[in-house]
């Protein structure tokens, strides 16, 4: 599917106000963290595909920014989900 | 499906070299990210606390400020990848434009960023003060060191589209610059949850 660098670029703004509203309402739980970081995930990866331009050159040098965001979202989440022993 | 429209491009745009450092950042910030967050597991009600201390709206602009001006800066690429033969001075102003509209959105993050150092220093927090203000004040730092030096590459990449000299034959020195400052944008889309929403 063709995206416009404008539909992104609203897309991108949208999640953003998500993102900030659930930080003002204090409505960061572990359901919404989860949530939080796939939006945080597409984000990026429309950064990654629409404006780097990433979405039209051989997979080998988009898998490098894919794997790297996939590595990074998926260990914060490890980090933030596991069981910790709150103070 | 056409055939035709599925073929990709062999290489990324922009020279090659800004890839490897594109690479070298991503690893940086990568384990600077997932430092923050395993570091938070050892303190938790520490981390929560001192989070509050921070401006969650002057993060939100941040983010909004590096989005839109991502998206100035594909404008300008776009602008004159295209550009041959006579269309190349209107399409090198028109490029011009978008960087300057860019360029002054990475001035007003720098602007807003330093209110906000300023704020947090003078409530008398440091790097010294706790792990979360000493992973804070890294991270942030550090992107904002980037985005400095983002904005001086965009000038110049500007002050080239003054004299046109890009065109669809000449493009890789304003994709390079593109693409790093897609990079700081990139590394923001992360930062600001990480550091100031998610507790």
């Amino acid at each position: 599917m063709k995206r416009s660098v404008e539909g992104v670029w609203a897309v991108l703004i949208i999640l953003t106000i998500f993102a900030y509203l659930l930080g003002e309402l204090k409505l960061v739980n572990t359901l919404l963290v989860g949530i939080l970081l796939i939006t945080t995930f597409i984000k990026g990866h429309l950064v990654i595909d629409y404006f780097m331009g990433l979405k039209n050159v051989r997979w080998r040098y988009r898998i490098i920014l894919t794997l790297w965001l996939i590595i990074v979202i998926s260990s914060i989440a490890l980090a933030y989900l596991l069981p910790t022993n709150i103070k | 499906m056409n055939k035709a429209l599925s073929i990709k491009e062999p290489y990324p745009p922009g020279d090659f070299a800004i890839w490897i450092v594109i690479y070298i950042e991503l690893v940086t910030f990568g384990l600077m990210f997932i430092g923050y967050a395993f570091s938070r597991r050892a303190d938790v009600a520490l981390f929560n606390n001192s989070q509050l201390q921070l401006n969650q709206t002057a993060g939100f602009i941040d983010t909004l400020i590096l989005i839109t001006s991502s998206y100035f800066i594909v404008k300008a690429v776009n602008s004159v990848k295209n550009a041959r033969g006579a269309k190349i001075q209107s399409a090198n102003n028109l490029a011009s434009k978008w960087l300057l509209a860019a360029i002054l959105l990475g001035l007003m993050f720098l602007v807003n960023k330093l209110l906000e150092f300023s704020a947090v220093f003078a409530q008398g927090f440091s790097l010294s003060t706790n792990t979360f203000f000493m992973f804070y004040l890294l991270l942030t730092m550090f992107h904002f060191m980037h985005v400095a030096l983002g904005t001086v590459i965009l000038f110049n990449i500007r002050q080239r589209t003054r004299t046109s000299g890009y065109s669809a034959d000449d493009s890789r020195g304003i994709e390079t610059g593109g693409v790093y400052w897609h990079l700081v944008d990139l590394l923001w889309i992360i930062l600001f949850p990480l550091v100031y929403i998610i507790r």
